[in-house]
């Protein structure tokens, strides 16, 4: 392991110095390599996108208003990217009396992406990470298709795109996979016992379509993975997102988003029968020149014996994050948020989290993470634990 | 044992693709690379005797109406072979609506003209001839009086085995504008490995050129153009608006598209846009910036960009690193006119 170690230190190392090289930045992964444009076309921070790759990704991964001249995947690079991270992480677990620490040099996980255009209208992205065995230098990784999607984009017009497979569902308007922080969004974890996070990839099929400062999305996805496998398209959602000024509101323009869902799920353990939950959610990013503040606020409601209540009625919690990111130089990005979860009030797991940090882009595809989080979970059960991480990792992607 | 091989495969990986990036296997893709030599027409091919001619007529405002506008009075060497005025003035002092765009480097657009009509740089020389705002002169009348000039008659039979015709003026000239190529600028000395021909901030400006500033999607390839048309929104909130390509195709989807201008000498061509509604590099940068004037036609890629002071400046430097030597060009004596010539052209 200490070999890998090296290794993985000298190849990331010297990623580093070639990064820092005078010359054009590296164009990386997939898109950036078949357009010939650097990774800050898309993004603002790497990973996050700003209004240009969000409409890119709403066009299905075409650029908008060149549809004619987009190339497929066997006129174009080789349609494949890599996203890895390496780096130092301090984890301090604390219960009353009681503290663990955790820290060390490890990779954290890896993803394998490829995506492109299939045909005029049809173009696909799937997202890979490969099996990887936990060990101290390598974080563990399940090898499951994270994403596999086709999109349908543009079909008459921008009113009507269809995406399919296993993907990142709008109705989370903020994306888990490409936020600027490693911890997640609290209220986005947040779920009954079993439950999936409601950010998670969703199987299933999704409507789109964006115009004159209006997008909407609707779907039908498989839902909780409590279920099982004969239950079907389980849940349903539909969002409605708005933006005052130009852009889309990732980076530029106000953006206001309302998003409902409604879906069933079988509990995890006790009465074998699908129950009913239900998100309504409120969202906005909103963008002063290089400053942006996304928050969300959602509330859920669920049939009790999804959380093994006893309660007469459904139980019921919200929560919200703020995000305040500023990002003074194309080369750097700060970022500051607050997480907050009011749980059942029958059951008690309140959860308040605060995170800051930045990042440091040596190069578009070389990013140095620096991150300080501490989340309490405010507990009936015990001494209100505490959770503390820290980390400086170098992102990497390819 | 899955663990054991999987994370030196992924440091094998990125070790290979680091050397990979670092060899240019995968590196930068350099849409922006150096001019290749100019495209020559088959039907056209150059002639130094013809591109005597065409200077000639290129610096002679005999060919305007009233014998004061020559091509060079709008696109004049000594301004980067464009003119400082927002719109240029005709003859008569009539003022037309476009800027004029720059001759340096034109062979390597496919088109010309703003909306791009004219599709060779034959067809673009008599373009302004005729122009009643231009040079307002009739193509009948200036074969009459360069037949009438014995210095011109004599070059087109000795070029084109004929006497003064519009083929042969189009041509001539084309092939003259054939020659105004500019040689290497800091970028592309800096492309060919000599590191310090671009500043820092020339540098940093060229990576905001590939990504945040967003310009390379159009203004991509050896002429920092697409050769496109695009609408960004110029002088669209006007009451009458210029079309721009509509006029010409006769594409609703075209209103308000202009073709992309090459960036290369951009530094020399002030003011800017095709109404020359901005004066200074620095005030396109903040027109784009802004993201453009809203129209229903406005491309989709014109967004905000979020660009501070520094990267403004940034972007500054390295259009001023686009500017190439410039071709070593003089006026030319021109052909005394015939008896029949003196006193006026029409």
């Amino acid at each position: 392991m200490k070999t890998l170690r090296i290794a993985v230190l000298v190849t990331l190392a010297t990623a580093t110095l070639l990064a820092l090289r005078p010359g054009p930045a590296g164009a990386v992964p997939v898109f950036a390599r078949k357009y010939g444009l650097n990774c800050t076309n898309c993004h603002s921070g790497f990973p996050r996108l700003n209004d240009w790759g969000q409409r890119f990704r709403a066009n299905g991964y075409r650029l908008p208003g060149r549809e004619n001249e987009e190339k497929t995947v066997l006129e174009s690079p080789p349609p494949f990217a890599l996203r890895t991270s390496y780096g130092y992480t301090h984890e301090r677990f604390e219960n009353g009396a009681e503290g663990t620490n955790a820290s060390g040099f490890r990779v954290h996980g890896l993803d394998v992406l490829s995506a492109g255009v299939i045909a005029p209208h049809v173009s696909y992205l799937m997202v890979y990470p490969p099996q990887l065995a936990g060990s101290r230098g390598v974080q563990e990784q399940e090898g499951t298709i994270e994403m596999v999607s086709v999109v349908f984009s543009g079909l008459g017009s921008p009113w009507l795109n269809v995406r399919a497979g296993r993907f990142e569902p709008a109705y989370a308007a903020f994306s888990v996979k490409r936020h600027l922080t490693v911890t997640p969004y609290e209220v986005y974890e947040y779920a009954f016992p079993g439950g999936s996070p409601f950010s998670e990839t969703q199987e299933g099929l999704e409507v789109t379509g964006s115009g004159r400062g209006f997008a909407y999305a609707a779907g039908l996805v498989n839902g909780s993975a409590t279920n099982r496998p004969d239950d079907g398209p389980s849940d349903a959602y539909a969002r409605a997102a708005m933006v005052i000024g130009a852009g889309e509101g990732q980076t530029a323009g106000q953006r206001v988003g309302v998003t409902g869902y409604f879906g069933r799920a079988r509990p995890e353990g006790g009465i074998d029968a699908l129950q009913t939950y239900s998100r309504f959610g409120v969202d906005a990013s909103l963008n002063l020149k290089q400053v942006n503040l996304a928050a969300q606020w959602l509330y859920g409601q669920d049939q009790k014996a999804l959380w093994g209540s006893e309660t007469a009625d459904d139980v019921c919690w919200s929560g919200f994050f703020a995000e305040l990111s500023w990002q003074p130089l194309v080369e750097c990005v700060a970022f500051a948020r607050y997480d907050m979860v009011e749980g059942p009030e029958a059951i008690g797991q309140d959860v308040t989290r605060l995170t800051g940090g930045g990042r440091y882009y040596f190069a578009d595809n070389l990013a140095l993470h620096l991150e300080y989080s501490r989340r309490t979970l405010d507990s009936a059960a015990s001494d209100d634990p505490t959770e503390d991480l820290a980390t400086a990792r170098l992102d990497f992607g390819f | 044992m899955k663990g054991r091989w999987a994370a030196p495969l992924l440091a094998t990986v990125l070790v290979g693709l680091t050397l990979a990036w670092s060899t240019g296997a995968l590196g930068q893709f350099l849409a922006n690379g150096p001019l290749p030599p100019a495209p020559v027409p088959p039907d056209n091919p150059q002639t130094d005797t013809k591109v005597r001619l065409g200077a000639q007529l290129y610096f002679d405002t005999r060919l305007s109406a009233d014998n004061t506008i020559s091509c060079a009075t709008c696109h004049d060497p000594k301004t980067g072979w464009a003119n400082h005025n927002p719109t240029d003035t005709g003859i008569r002092g009539q003022v037309g609506g476009r800027n004029s765009g720059t001759i340096l480097d034109a062979a390597h657009m496919r088109v010309q003209f703003w909306d791009g009509r004219a599709a060779s740089l034959e067809e673009q020389a008599l373009g302004p001839i005729h122009n009643p705002i231009e040079m307002g002169e009739t193509l009948e009348n200036v074969v009459r009086k360069l037949n009438a000039i014995p210095g011109y008659k004599a070059q087109f039979n000795a070029v084109f085995g004929t006497d003064v015709n519009t083929d042969g003026i189009a041509k001539a000239i084309a092939a003259f504008e054939r020659t105004v190529i500019s040689g290497p600028a800091p970028y592309d000395r800096w492309l060919a490995g000599e590191k310090s021909a671009m500043t820092s901030a020339a540098l940093r400006g060229m990576n905001l050129f590939n990504g945040k500033g967003r310009c390379s999607p159009c203004h991509g390839g050896p002429a920092f153009s697409d050769q496109g048309y695009h609408n960004i929104g110029v002088g669209m909130d006007r009451k009458n608006p210029d079309l721009g390509r509509e006029v010409v195709s006769k594409d609703p989807r075209d209103r308000g598209r202009f073709k992309t201008p090459g960036l290369r000498n951009c530094a020399l061509t002030h003011p800017y846009l095709h109404d020359g509604s901005e004066k200074t590099l620095a005030d396109v940068i903040a027109y784009y910036d802004r993201g453009g004037i809203a129209n229903p036609n406005l491309d989709p890629l014109m967004l905000p960009l979020n660009l501070t002071l520094r990267e403004k400046a940034d972007l500054v430097a390295f259009l001023e690193a686009l500017t190439g030597t410039q071709p070593n060009i003089t006026p030319p004596a021109l052909p005394e006119a015939g008896a029949a010539q003196e006193g006026g052209s029409r």
